[in-house]
């Protein structure tokens, strides 16, 4: 009783911090909270028509919804491309802004290196709607690549860059690196930077060349950052690690044509969701994900605190 | 002896590793900027001319006809007005907002504290999926409305925990003796604390004047008045309308000009990437504490 007092007192004293703090909670309550009930829908008949009082009064049906996705004829194809391509960005969009600080690192002449850095991180302020204006130019099949190959008789026919499902993937990824190859190299070279100079001198001394120097100190030194971007990546496997950019890809640049490599299964609840309307299904689906990507954090998390004593929460 | 041919080695291996560092270089210096180049160049030329293809570096007819095209179209100024508008209104709400719950929960002391901070860190990591959160846009009518511009993406979580810290590492003795003098919360933070809080109010206007610049999907799925499209989407439809088509050949001529769909959507690209290059000196200054912030701090 007497600490409820002093609670209320404390509250009245800190009024009008606790007037800018509760705007916001009230705020993250109706914009993140109410949705997260939506969630069962996923379980229930659910029809739009219902509004939102027919999220608690439509019957539930229990695992329906999951069933009928797993034995959709789409399902094999989807998570596969989702796995797909995800795994493959993480294999190629992690290493390389690592390789990238390493090589800005070893750049003597500061105004290039200042260049190239500049201009690399670019392409991370803009949006992938200009990014698929700018493919289009390249890569259709009029598009500045195919024009180029076909005048210096490379190729005889177009190549369907945009339109061929077995290029998708690789477009997919090598977009994602150009587009964010340089941005994250900033956390690197920011951690590289923070490397003592005395252990390159001392290495230079006891005669370490430049390739022992970057295996040697570089790269365990700036371990704990790779560490924690990794994980980072990581738990957002499916989002597309890094960047996060596998719907806002496969929206933008999947088509009809390349459909059977491109979507995944973030499109997919769109197709199903607001485009057929089919919400209770669409939910169901989109929650699957959801629970993967939540085991894929904790799961990163607690091996990487196992192996390294590391950790984001 | 011994010595000369360890040096000489030595100098071989950096020869080497400098060649391969200032080639890579140079090629992802390339390969980053020609394709913005390309499309300035392309948005300069004759767009009937321009689909024949054979155009690197230059303009090969030069004409202003594509962006005379754009700044007439109605439909192209109207996305353009709306995404200024959204910009403007959308980062100042989502400024002010995020600052002032930041700077609320920057008081150790703050009754309640460890509560909001669990509510936020699950908003943080939970989310209920795309169609739960189109439903209670549709429940509060924000859809088809300008306001799904503004409202929704107001409080971002990410940079409340980055301005949480900011404002807890200002030290709590500059509040303190304001408040002794009789200055109310309000004050203390207009007087004091924003004039201080630069470096973090630049950094968040920036990153969320960009982000609400180059958003396109709230416009795709939450809007359907075409007068209330945004740059990004009509970009968008664009493209999508010239993928299905065979390539950039047979893009539709506009009758009775030179211009095509495609080289006025270029004219549009570079409309819509010349204040994200000139507001990048400032990104720049900014960004590095940002990102570091966000992503090796716990």
């Amino acid at each position: 009783m007497k600490k409820r007092e002093t609670w209320g007192k404390e509250f009245r004293k800190q009024l009008p911090l606790q007037i800018f703090v509760l705007s916001g909670i009230v705020y993250l309550l109706i914009f993140n909270f109410i949705p997260m009930f939506g969630i069962i829908m996923g379980f229930k008949d659910y029809d739009i028509v219902m509004g939102v009082e027919g999220i608690f009064t439509s019957e539930w049906v229990g695992l329906k919804y999951f069933r009928e996705f797993v034995n959709d004829y789409n399902f094999a194809n989807l998570v596969k491309n989702t796995v797909g391509i995800s795994l493959l960005k993480l294999i190629f969009t992690f290493p390389i802004p690592i390789i990238f600080a390493v090589m800005l690192n070893e750049m003597k002449c500061l105004r290039f290196k200042k260049l190239v850095q500049t201009c690399s991180y670019l392409p991370h302020f803009i949006s992938w709607v200009i990014i698929s204006g700018i493919s289009f130019q390249f890569l259709s099949s009029g598009g500045i690549i195919n024009t180029l190959l076909m005048s210096l008789g490379l190729i005889g026919q177009p190549i369907g860059f945009l339109t061929d499902p077995d290029l998708y993937w690789g477009f997919a990824v090598l977009s994602d690196v150009w587009k964010e190859m340089g941005w994250w190299t900033i956390v690197f070279l920011a951690a590289i930077v923070g490397v003592s100079q005395d252990l390159y001198e001392a290495a230079q001394i006891d005669g370490a060349g430049r390739l022992q120097r970057i295996w040697h100190i570089t790269l365990p030194c700036i371990k704990p950052t790779i560490v924690v971007v990794l994980i980072l990546a990581l738990g957002n496997l499916f989002g597309g690690g890094l960047s996060g950019s596998n719907f806002e890809q496969s929206y933008l640049m999947g088509n009809s044509m390349n459909k059977e490599t491109s979507q995944i299964i973030q499109t997919y609840v769109f197709e199903v969701g607001l485009a057929q309307g089919r919400y209770a299904y669409a939910t169901a689906v989109g929650l699957i994900q959801s629970a993967i990507s939540l085991v894929l954090i904790f799961s990163s998390n607690f091996f990487s605190k196992k192996v390294s004593g590391m950790g984001l929460f | 002896m011994d010595r000369v041919r360890r040096r000489k080695k030595i100098s071989l291996e950096d020869l080497l590793v400098d060649g391969v560092i200032y080639l890579l270089g140079l090629i992802i210096l390339f390969v980053t900027v020609y394709p913005f180049l390309y499309v300035l160049i392309i948005s300069f030329n004759e767009g009937v001319d321009a689909s024949l293809g054979g155009i690197y570096w230059w303009p090969r007819k030069f004409t202003l006809e594509n962006y005379e095209q754009f700044f007439n179209d109605s439909k192209w100024l109207v996305g353009l007005g709306v995404t200024v508008l959204r910009t403007v209104a959308g980062t100042l709400i989502g400024v002010l907002f995020t600052t002032l719950v930041a700077y609320g929960l920057s008081f150790q002391n703050l009754a309640g504290r460890k509560l909001y901070m669990t509510i936020i860190v699950i908003s943080m990591y939970f989310s209920g999926g795309i169609i739960p959160y189109y439903t209670l846009l549709k429940e509060l009518h924000l859809i088809d409305t300008f306001f799904v511009y503004v409202i929704p993406g107001a409080l971002n979580t990410f940079f409340l925990m980055v301005g949480v810290s900011f404002f807890g590492d200002i030290p709590g003795s500059l509040r303190e003796s304001a408040k002794m003098d009789g200055a109310s919360e309000l004050t203390v933070f207009r007087k004091i604390i924003l004039p201080i809080s630069t470096p973090f109010l630049a950094t968040l206007t920036l990153f969320i004047g960009v982000g609400h610049w180059n958003n396109w999907y709230d416009s795709a799925f939450f809007v359907k008045t075409k007068e209330l499209r945004t740059l990004s989407y009509l970009m968008m439809e664009v493209i999508n309308k010239s993928m299905v088509s065979s390539g950039a050949g047979s893009a539709t001529a506009q009758t009775a000009s030179a211009t095509t769909t495609l080289s006025i959507q270029t004219a549009a690209m570079v409309v819509a990437v010349a204040p994200i290059l000139c507001v990048y000196p400032f990104l720049q200054k900014y960004f590095v504490t940002g990102i570091m912030i966000g992503s090796v701090k716990e």
